[in-house]
């Protein structure tokens, strides 16, 4: 038995004899009442999403799950492949059960893929992970009296990110994938 | 840190106090730090101690524990029995163990107002009234009249601030009459459990309420600007009853946007029932194995002076956030929580 404190996205919870994924979480304070925890989950067999609210003192079931480091290949029509990298075991992941983590996935990374009865049901992506700058404007020399300090930069994969007003194409970027925030310099 | 936003705060922080001043309140500065801060269970002071360099000898105390405050609400009201009205607090306040989610550092920056003879709708208006002379007047902020959109930001538009109580928003956005579920808990479970939530044995009334409120109304009512006021009593107990109702009680929260920006109160001056709810939660936090104190006796004292005042706490920087279109609390500030703390 755990408590709703434990929660993070990817943790898997036994909710009416379904284990369902955490896909976003918030601890709230409603001030002057409980604490409690707001939820997304979803349910790993039919995929259905749906909000729930624990106070923080009750106990919930956390389920453990494999979590099994995979190479993932390539994205096609059966969605993105993976492949175990101990067995070559291969498996595949819906768009819809990878959803907006599918942004930050590079061909050949090492990724934990969190499995249950050898079905993959959550990615769990590095905190932080490293990507290269292909595209921006070009340096200039931060001007913070008149408060540009970011611009957008495009990175390897595809998507973009605002970056300081330094950076140059070609840098590497540390960026956060939980917040698709720039971290710092590689 | 990004100065222009951090220039945008200091620029709202003026424009605040000149629409209280400019309205005839009074700014007050009360103090930071006390010896007896505010026991609400889930709020968490920070604690250091005050010592006196030359009580030795005297055969006094030399040193006491002491407080940062969570909010300015004793020393206020303490003015309010003083007889004072139409004063107003904007200054720092300290919360412990809060999460660093993007809304919360442990130092915000609080205003509190309050205003003798006065209920919910004079602080509404005077709310909405001070939002809308800052949006408009500042310089620097990005979001004057746009509309509501899906994500942040979410701007003040022309049209007023929508002003909808409790039961009125469990009857739009759940199709349930409330008032019959206030001495139903049976009911207000079987609810809850069709709106996929668990209930424990030992949840109370107000927690499967919450749990509904805050899965299924709460992240919906910032969709445009709201007033959401007359909480049942039980969640606003220190807050008069409402006379037309007095099964709900006249407490009023804000929420704009993904913020809820302000919670305030028609204020309750009965000491037996303050004293009674001071007791409660200093049981409670007891009970959850936190830091106790002794109850405010001045403040009990002076509460049959306040007579029927009105008051509400508002969070400046998450009106920053909201009027520069930031998505964290850590975009205005110079420094954020994690740079000033090695964590």
């Amino acid at each position: 038995m755990a408590s709703p404190n434990e929660i993070k996205k990817g943790i898997v919870v036994r909710k009416d004899g379904d284990l369902w994924v955490v896909t976003e979480f918030q601890h709230i304070n409603p001030g002057k009442g409980a604490a409690f925890v707001r939820a997304r989950i979803k349910n790993v067999k039919n995929a259905r999403s749906l909000e729930m609210t624990w106070k923080v003192s009750e106990t919930i079931e956390i389920v453990e799950m494999q979590r099994r480091n995979m190479q993932y290949l390539y994205k096609d029509d059966t969605g993105y492949n993976f492949m175990d990298s101990a067995t070559y075991d291969q498996m595949s992941m819906s768009e819809q059960d990878v959803g907006d983590q599918a942004k930050y996935l590079k061909e050949g990374m090492t990724i934990v893929v969190v499995v249950y009865e050898d079905k993959p049901i959550a990615l769990q992506l590095p905190k932080k992970m490293n990507f290269t700058i292909i595209e921006t404007m070009p340096a200039v020399k931060g001007d913070t009296v008149s408060g540009n300090v970011t611009k957008e930069a495009k990175v390897d994969v595809g998507f973009t990110v605002q970056v300081p007003i330094f950076m140059k194409e070609g840098e590497e970027i540390v960026v956060n994938t939980e917040t698709g925030d720039y971290v710092e310099r590689a | 840190m990004n100065q222009e936003k951090v220039r945008a705060r200091s620029e709202i922080v003026k424009l605040i106090r000149a629409w209280f001043d400019q309205c005839g309140f009074l700014e007050v500065h009360t103090p930071r730090l006390v010896g007896l801060p505010g026991q609400e269970p889930h709020l968490e002071p920070f604690w250091t101690e005050v010592v006196i360099s030359n009580a030795k000898g005297e055969g006094r105390r030399a040193k006491s524990d002491a407080a940062l405050i969570t909010s300015p609400e004793y020393a206020m009201k303490k003015l309010l029995a003083e007889g004072m009205d139409k004063i107003y607090d904007l200054g720092p306040c300290f919360r412990n163990n809060e999460p660093w989610d993007g809304t919360h550092d442990p130092e915000f920056l609080m205003l509190e107002w309050y205003r003798r003879d006065a209920g919910l709708n004079e602080i509404m208006e005077d709310t909405e009234s001070m939002i809308r002379f800052v949006a408009k007047e500042s310089k620097n902020v990005i979001l004057r009249e746009v509309g509501a959109t899906k994500d942040l930001p979410i701007g003040i538009s022309a049209e007023s601030f929508r002003r909808i109580t409790m039961e009125a928003a469990f009857c739009e956005y759940l199709n349930v009459n409330l008032s019959s579920l206030l001495e139903d808990k049976q009911a207000l479970v079987d609810l809850a459990i069709s709106l996929d939530q668990t209930v424990g044995d030992e949840d109370s009334w107000d927690d499967i309420f919450f749990k509904i409120f805050l899965t299924h109304i709460e992240p919906r009512l910032g969709e445009q600007p709201t007033f959401l006021y007359r909480y049942p009593a039980s969640m606003a107990a220190l807050a008069r009853r409402s006379e037309d109702d007095p099964r709900y009680a006249e407490r009023v929260e804000l929420y704009i946007g993904p913020f809820e920006l302000a919670n305030g109160f028609a204020e309750l001056a009965d000491p037996d029932e303050q004293r009674e709810r001071f007791a409660e939660e200093r049981e409670l936090r007891s009970k959850l194995g936190k830091k106790t104190w002794s109850i405010d006796e001045r403040l009990l004292s002076a509460l049959p002076k306040m007579g029927n005042a009105a008051g509400i706490a508002f969070g400046v920087d998450r009106l920053v956030m909201l009027l520069t279109g930031s998505k964290s609390i850590n975009d205005i500030l110079p420094f954020s929580a994690r740079e000033r703390f090695d964590i």
